[in-house]
């Protein structure tokens, strides 16, 4: 085990590429910081993966419904093994995390909180949120200074760049679609397009600590911009127009200029009062509860048979 | 996609010795080649060689009145039903086309079955190495990729691919994916 003598040590350690291990003395306020990040993480994935699952019925033709399918046992193996990461950390048992989640007093990604009223708003999702989703967790892998997590987010870029490559086959469907069709993804460009840009998050603090203990490798604000100059022009090359807030070209300067951002949508979604987040909440919870005899038949079939009961991941019962 | 070709060819054999011949033989050996350097769609940086799911290469030689040979690629997917199968025949047919292909048609087979041992020994390190990612040994064994304890215990049979599961390393105190058999 590893221990530093004052934090300008330990942070000494981490701008010299050091990576915490699981079993470091590592300081307290870093150990709280990461453990908020994962468990964030965590619950995104899960929320996203039954918002995937929402789809699975619906998707139009049996190769998208086994994509669908896919992406969703990823999503929620991803949330899996980010809870493990998480509860590793000794701040709360994956069971408090599920139980906090389920009662709206934690947070999730503001993407999860919008209603996807139409198969477009899927799409939209696997284009433009799965895009900012990826260039996020690229950003934080790069200079990620807990290695549990790190080592996680290397595989979870390697499937999300496969969703991401479904993503553009769905885009272009529409893109090169009916005139109807094209209408339906622009209506859900509508609704997409500002969750997406919000979901980098607003613009970093002057001294933000994730920056500093390398959790995150760069501001909210330079990943937005660098997402802007790549999305603005291909969607409109595909023909569609970008919403509120526009983002428009600058010949002088090869930039696309966005306009300036309303926050408070984003906001409100930190409060769990998103305009989908009752009923997220609620599917969420009802999933929970439905799986509840899936568990205590797997808790039973393992027990005497030295196999761990299902979900005891708390660093004590590891310790053990 | 292309559709499958019936016309029965002769496969290519590089004991030709006149030039045609030869330059009929390196131009299968680049299909092959381009075939092998397919990479999977959820392994970036490990081609479906690497991962024992190409079986062989059967370039054939043109049919009468085609500019370039039909090509025959034979798969073994690690499970049925895998996501990623359409995704890698789309891969594979571009790859073959764009190396002189003119016809190609990708069979997955039934037999032989996808096990973890055709996996190749430097794709087992970079998968341990790159992703946390192990196979259990011929006697069953299993050890963390990560410190080699041997106290890695199952937690969930099926993790985020159907072809592993998820375990924990209850010494480096990391999760680990174990390739399913």
């Amino acid at each position: 085990m590893r221990r530093w003598e004052s934090m300008e040590a330990f942070e000494a350690f981490l701008n010299d590429g050091g990576i915490v291990e699981p079993g470091d003395d590592m300081p307290e306020p870093y150990r709280n910081a990461v453990f908020q990040f994962i468990e964030l993480h965590a619950n995104s994935e899960y929320m996203g993966g039954l918002c995937e699952r929402d789809w699975i019925p619906r998707a139009p033709g049996l190769f998208r419904k086994l994509s669908g399918l896919a992406k969703t046992q990823d999503e929620i193996g991803h949330a899996h093994l980010l809870y493990m990461v998480a509860a590793d950390l000794g701040r709360k048992s994956r069971e408090e995390m599920m139980a906090d989640l389920l009662a709206g007093r934690t947070r999730f990604h503001n993407v999860f909180h919008y209603a996807t009223p139409t198969w477009a708003d899927q799409v939209a999702i696997a284009f433009l949120v799965d895009a900012a989703a990826l260039a996020s967790q690229q950003a934080v892998f790069k200079n990620c200074s807990y290695g549990p997590y790190k080592r996680i987010l290397r595989r979870i870029i390697a499937e999300e760049g496969f969703h991401m490559r479904q993503g553009e086959e769905l885009l272009l469907t529409f893109a090169e679609g009916t005139p109807a069709q094209h209408a339906m993804f622009q209506a859900a460009l509508e609704r997409w397009w500002l969750p997406a840009l919000q979901l980098f998050g607003p613009p970093s603090k002057p001294d933000d600590k994730l920056l500093r203990w390398h959790i995150k490798s760069e501001r909210n604000e330079v990943l937005r911009d660098r997402y802007v100059q790549k999305f603005a022009p291909m969607l409109i090359d595909y023909g569609f127009s970008l919403p509120a807030p526009v983002a428009r070209y600058d010949a002088a300067r090869d930039y696309w200029q966005l306009e300036d951002i309303d926050w408070s949508p984003l906001l409100a979604t930190f409060d769990n009062k998103g305009p989908d987040s009752r009923r997220r909440v609620q599917t969420a919870k009802d999933a929970w509860e439905g799986s509840a005899w899936v568990r205590e038949a797997l808790e039973a079939a393992a027990e005497g048979s030295g196999v761990p009961r299902y979900g005891a991941t708390t660093a004590a019962g590891d310790a053990a | 996609m292309m559709a499958a070709r019936s016309t029965p060819a002769t496969t290519l054999t590089p004991t030709a010795t006149d030039e045609s011949a030869d330059a009929a033989a390196e131009l299968a050996d680049r299909i092959s080649g381009a075939v092998a350097a397919v990479t999977d769609p959820e392994y970036p940086d490990l081609t479906i060689a690497d991962l024992g799911i190409l079986e062989r290469v059967t370039v054939l030689a043109p049919a009468p009145g085609e500019a370039g040979p039909s090509v025959l690629v034979e798969l073994v997917p690690t499970v049925l039903g895998c996501p990623a199968l359409r995704t890698i025949e789309l891969d594979v047919v571009a790859a073959a086309l764009a190396a002189g292909g003119v016809a190609v048609e990708v069979r997955f087979l039934h037999e032989p079955v996808w096990s973890p041992e055709r996996i190749t020994g430097p794709a087992r390190d970079r998968l341990a190495r790159d992703y946390t990612i192990t196979l259990r040994g011929r006697d069953g064994s299993l050890r963390c990729p990560l410190c080699g304890s041997a106290a890695v215990t199952e937690r969930s049979a099926i993790g985020p691919t159907r072809c592993r599961a998820v375990y924990y390393c209850a010494d480096c105190r990391n999760p680990v994916e174990v390739i399913r058999r």
